[in-house]
């Protein structure tokens, strides 16, 4: 009797999934599943999978082919605190990017947006938790009213981002698979938001957290469970908390819809993921996704994973490389039948400067906020030197600006003001006022003082090091020194922030890879971590300290806030190249060299990673875009595989 | 005798209070806290944070508390066997350093019983026969040993190691043995993966006792009795072992004191860049990270074994060497 249900349930399902998708699939069990599913301990794979699965093309993508299950590849990382990173890599997001990084619907069935404010998620009927428990409407729900909604879980208010203007969305539930999130103005960060990489999650697995909720566990019960738990305050807000570990992901009990589930608890130096059976995604051969039945992270020191990536104990690592590693890693290649790619970095800039301007000293003050003296110390710097002494001539040199990847990109953001022109420099800095020099050929400011600038560095590598002394050579032709000064991180941002720093250095604008749909809020003031107008920042993100009060920045914040209202394409573009064209005609920012390569080690039958990719946080996830779940283990390959990178 | 180990004893307590509240003040004065730390590490990685998620960690983790508060939980706290809260991984400091304990000790052990091995005999050769060729050649290995910085020798080794033998860098066993339960092939891979950290971390330790054995023997074998010894026909071994050597060893048993709390925290660097199972790493992650309860508990932990070590010691000393008074009063 239960044998013919659960028959019956199953053609249902399959011939619902043949309906909606159009293709006659004949869905195929995992092979390591085989025995449990014939054991009856866990459902076959038609009842796993929502009525809709998403079905993966990925044999239509460059370089990519179909797959077979099974396998286990292992990563290294550095920290315990590292295994985060399977979120970012693995990538299961209501909405994600594809690899031309337009969003479209994952988890989600489908995403309706009306006027840029309305938007309506509709869930995959049958879609379950890694446990096996329905993700339903309700797990939206539980996180609005009872998680983010509740003054003692959430006492300094919800997430930012659910917020605009102040004022917190409207939410409804339509029915068990559809939830509606309305604001009355457009919110263009919302889908954006549960893209990143580091998600928002507005859902949670409500049937597990509600056993650390008082609203939904007898007070008796919850109160041993508060006595047991390994936290800090004995509270149960502590306990929902350390529970409720969604992107931290160090939490075995706490059910997923990631593609692999991590089974390891800390503290721990080898961490264990197992494939998720209830993933929401198959191939078109039929077969469940993710290929891998197992991802394996151990934990090395930071400095070592390169070393022991070049000793071929890694099968996919990018964290922790860098071009530095690159021989060392390419004689090791030979030996363990590793391939070492070459991905792209998408950072404005590898390096840049940034003048303070809201440096407290007033003369310094008062000669950053002047647009020309900025142009001419961008002048100064030779570029194409730091190009060939340090990157074998192989980066991009220019501005801190676009990369030729972004459509919003022209040549003349990057290229303005970004040539060496050592005499253009001396005569602007000539025309400003500053002819006054002293015995070293050091030009002097106004109240007398030599020009030397204290730059303020995080110390992160020998790499800024070597550039921050080859930029201290050309700047001094044009009589002005450098020192740079490296502290801790801490105390670097800190400088920055009281306006001690006259100058700091770190990288370039986080994603130079932009469409006119992702915001251009790196470009205006709008948070305390910008390093040229922290203090501006901090007043659009608290409202404490001053407005800007230079015109081009007060431009640029209007700027970024029309974008904001605008739901129309077209206009959002010429908006971005408005802030594009003012952010590199005033040079807030110095960039140097851009597009660095960064060394990628995978295993040689590891297929379906693109050989040449692009590497960075946001947008790509680092291998998230690219999606881990469709990478398998070509278990026929020869060793003979050619390297891609000698094929260049 | 007793009487002197009570007095020892309630003398630890005020020096464990005032070690104590030194810990804390010198942990607490880099700028900044555990979570600033932890933003400016996430930032470096292009990853940000919500500002409202970290007033809402500072607030549950208590660091918006005033020091004094903080210093008084913490060391109350550890009365009763609660040694406070990483906030690096979420859990009690007992539950982070418990399992590593075990893999620290049988390092540190095997690395004491091979300096010691190494260490005797040349010390004892080179006493005996100075300022001979073979003598300068010991020397001057010895030497290398102090000189050469521990990291690089770590670093050399787990090259070489891993080319020519196959064994897998870093780490003390094999990845696949990792959190299993003890086997034969377990005890193998480590076997393995030993001798590298013993044999670095064991040079410099080494020629430093080569060193000390080398001079303190030398003061002894020139002195009547041995002399006298050697005219009345003792075989030179014999009276070298039973006469000099046993004088020329106060040293070693007072450097017990210095070896109990070294065989906790291992050696740091060396642990690091050969990535070992050890404490060392994850006292000086804690340190950079400012985990505050997990570094302080931690020193804390050392600071007790090194007074317990130093009585122990002194104790011993006493114990073996008659001429060393427990009181300053005359016989």
């Amino acid at each position: 009797m239960n044998k013919a249900i659960r028959l019956a349930v199953c053609c249902i399902t399959w011939l619902l999934s043949l309906n909606s998708t159009g293709y006659a699939l004949e869905l195929k069990e995992t092979p390591i599943y085989a025995d449990q599913v014939s054991a009856a301990t866990l459902p076959p794979i038609a009842e796993r999978l929502p009525q809709t699965p998403y079905v993966d093309h990925l044999e239509l993508l460059d370089q990519r082919q179909l797959g077979k299950p099974g396998g286990t590849i292992n990563l290294l990382m550095a920290k315990a605190k590292d295994v985060r990173q399977m979120v970012v890599y693995g990538y299961a997001r209501l909405v994600g990017f594809n690899e031309e990084l337009e969003l479209e619907a994952d988890i989600l069935q489908n995403v309706d947006v009306k006027e840029g404010r309305i938007f309506t998620l509709t869930l995959r009927p049958g879609h379950r938790w890694s446990d096996g428990h329905p993700f339903t409407s309700e797990d939206f729900r539980y996180y609005w009213e009872d998680v983010i909604n509740n003054e003692q879980l959430y006492q300094f208010g919800p997430p930012k981002q659910l917020m605009v203007d102040g004022q917190l969305a409207k939410f409804d539930v339509i029915d068990r698979f559809t939830v509606r999130y309305s604001w009355d103005q457009p919110n263009p960060d919302f889908l954006l938001a549960l893209a990143g990489p580091g998600p928002l999650y507005i859902y949670r697995p409500a049937h597990y957290m509600k056993q650390f909720h008082p609203g939904f566990t007898d007070p008796e019960t919850l109160k041993t469970r508060i006595i047991e738990a390994k936290t800090k305050r004995k509270t149960w807000t502590a306990l929902h908390q350390r529970k409720d570990h969604q992107y931290k992901f160090d939490n075995p009990e706490l059910p997923t819809l990631q593609p692999w589930i991590p089974v390891t608890p800390l503290p721990s130096e080898r961490f264990r993921f197992v494939r998720n059976p209830y993933y929401h995604r198959i191939d078109t051969q039929g077969y469940q996704l993710p290929y891998l039945d197992e991802v394996i992270i151990d934990l090395a020191s930071s400095r070592l994973v390169p070393a022991k990536t070049g000793s071929g104990d890694s099968d996919l690592q990018g964290r922790y490389l860098s071009m530095g590693n690159y021989t060392f890693l390419h004689e090791g290649a030979q030996r363990n039948s590793v391939n070492v790619l070459l991905w792209r970095t998408t950072r404005g800039s590898q390096l840049t400067l940034y003048p303070n301007l809201n440096a407290n000293d007033p003369v310094w003050r008062k000669l950053f906020h002047n647009v020309d003296f900025r142009r001419a110390m961008s002048l100064a710097i030779n570029r194409h030197e730091i190009n060939q002494a340090i990157y074998f001539g192989l980066a991009l040199e220019g501005a801190d600006n676009l990369l030729p990847e972004s459509p919003l990109y022209k040549p003349q953001y990057r290229n303005r003001w970004a040539d060496y022109k050592p005499e253009e420099a001396n005569r602007m800095l000539d025309a400003i006022g500053l002819t006054q020099r002293d015995h070293r050929g050091i030009r002097l400011l106004p109240d007398g003082r030599p020009m030397e600038i204290i730059i303020q560095s995080a110390g992160e590598s020998t790499e800024e090091t070597d550039i921050l002394e080859l930029i201290h050579d050309s700047w001094l032709n044009a009589g002005i020194k450098i020192h740079t000064k490296p502290t801790a991180r801490e105390v670097f941002r800190n400088r920055v922030f009281s306006g001690d720093a006259l100058m700091s250095v770190w990288t370039g604008l986080p994603n130079a890879i932009p469409s006119a749909s992702m915001s251009p809020a790196h470009l205006a003031p709008t948070s305390q971590q910008q390093l040229q107008w922290s203090q501006w920042g901090k007043y659009h993100e608290t409202g404490q300290g001053d407005p800007p009060d230079n015109p081009a920045v007060q431009q640029l914040l209007e700027l970024n806030d029309q974008w904001r209202w605008s739901t129309d394409n077209s206009q959002r573009e010429s908006i971005w190249h408005q802030m594009l064209d003012l952010y590199s005609d005033n040079v807030f920012t110095i960039g140097t060299v851009a597009r660095v390569l960064q060394p990628i080690v995978i295993r040689r039958n590891l297929r379906n990673l693109p050989s040449d990719g692009l590497w960075n946080w946001e947008p790509n996830a680092y291998f998230g875009v690219y999606r881990m779940d469709r990478f398998w283990l070509d278990e026929m390959a020869t060793s003979a595989a050619i390297s891609p990178v000698e094929e260049r | 005798m007793a009487r002197y180990i009570l007095n020892r004893l309630l003398l630890m307590i005020p020096t464990l209070i005032i070690i104590s509240f030194i810990i804390f003040v010198i942990i607490q004065l880099p700028p900044g806290d555990y979570l600033e730390s932890y933003i400016s590490e996430l930032e470096s990685q292009g990853e940000s944070i919500d500002p409202l998620q970290i007033k809402m960690l500072r607030q549950q983790y208590g660091l918006d508390e005033p020091f004094l508060m903080q210093y008084l939980t913490w060391s109350t706290g550890m009365l009763h066997g609660d040694f406070g809260y990483s906030f690096e991984y979420g859990l009690p400091v007992s539950d982070v350093v418990g399992d590593r304990l075990f893999l620290t000790t049988i390092i540190s052990i095997f690395t004491i019983i091979f300096t010691w091995l190494v260490a005797f005999p040349i010390g004892m050769y080179s006493a005996t026969h100075k300022y001979s060729w073979s003598d300068y050649s010991l020397t001057f290995l010895g030497f290398l040993g102090l000189a050469t910085p521990n990291f690089l020798l770590a670093l050399v080794m787990l090259y070489f190691a891993n080319v020519t033998f196959g064994t897998s860098i870093g780490g003390l066993m094999d990845a696949e043995y990792i959190n299993q339960p003890w086997s034969w092939n377990k005890v193998k891979s480590v076997l393995e993966h030993l001798w590298i950290p013993v044999v670095v971390i064991g040079t410099s330790g080494t020629a430093g006792m080569i060193r000390r054995l080398r001079a303190n023997l030398l003061d002894e074998l020139h002195k009547p009795y041995v002399v006298t010894a050697r005219a009345k026909g003792v075989p030179p071994f014999r009276l070298l072992v039973k006469y000099p050597l046993r004088v020329a060893l106060n040293f070693f048993i007072a450097d017990i004191g210095n070896m109990l709390p070294s065989i906790i925290s291992g050696a740091e660097i060396v642990a690091v860049v050969m990535s070992l199972p050890t404490t060392g790493p994850i006292l000086i992650a804690a340190l950079q990270s400012q985990d505050m309860y997990l570094a302080g508990s931690f020193l804390m932990f050392l600071a007790l074994l090194t007074v317990i070590g130093v009585l122990i010691s002194d104790l011993a000393l006493a114990l073996l060497d008659p001429r060393i008074r427990l009181y300053g009063e005359a016989r």
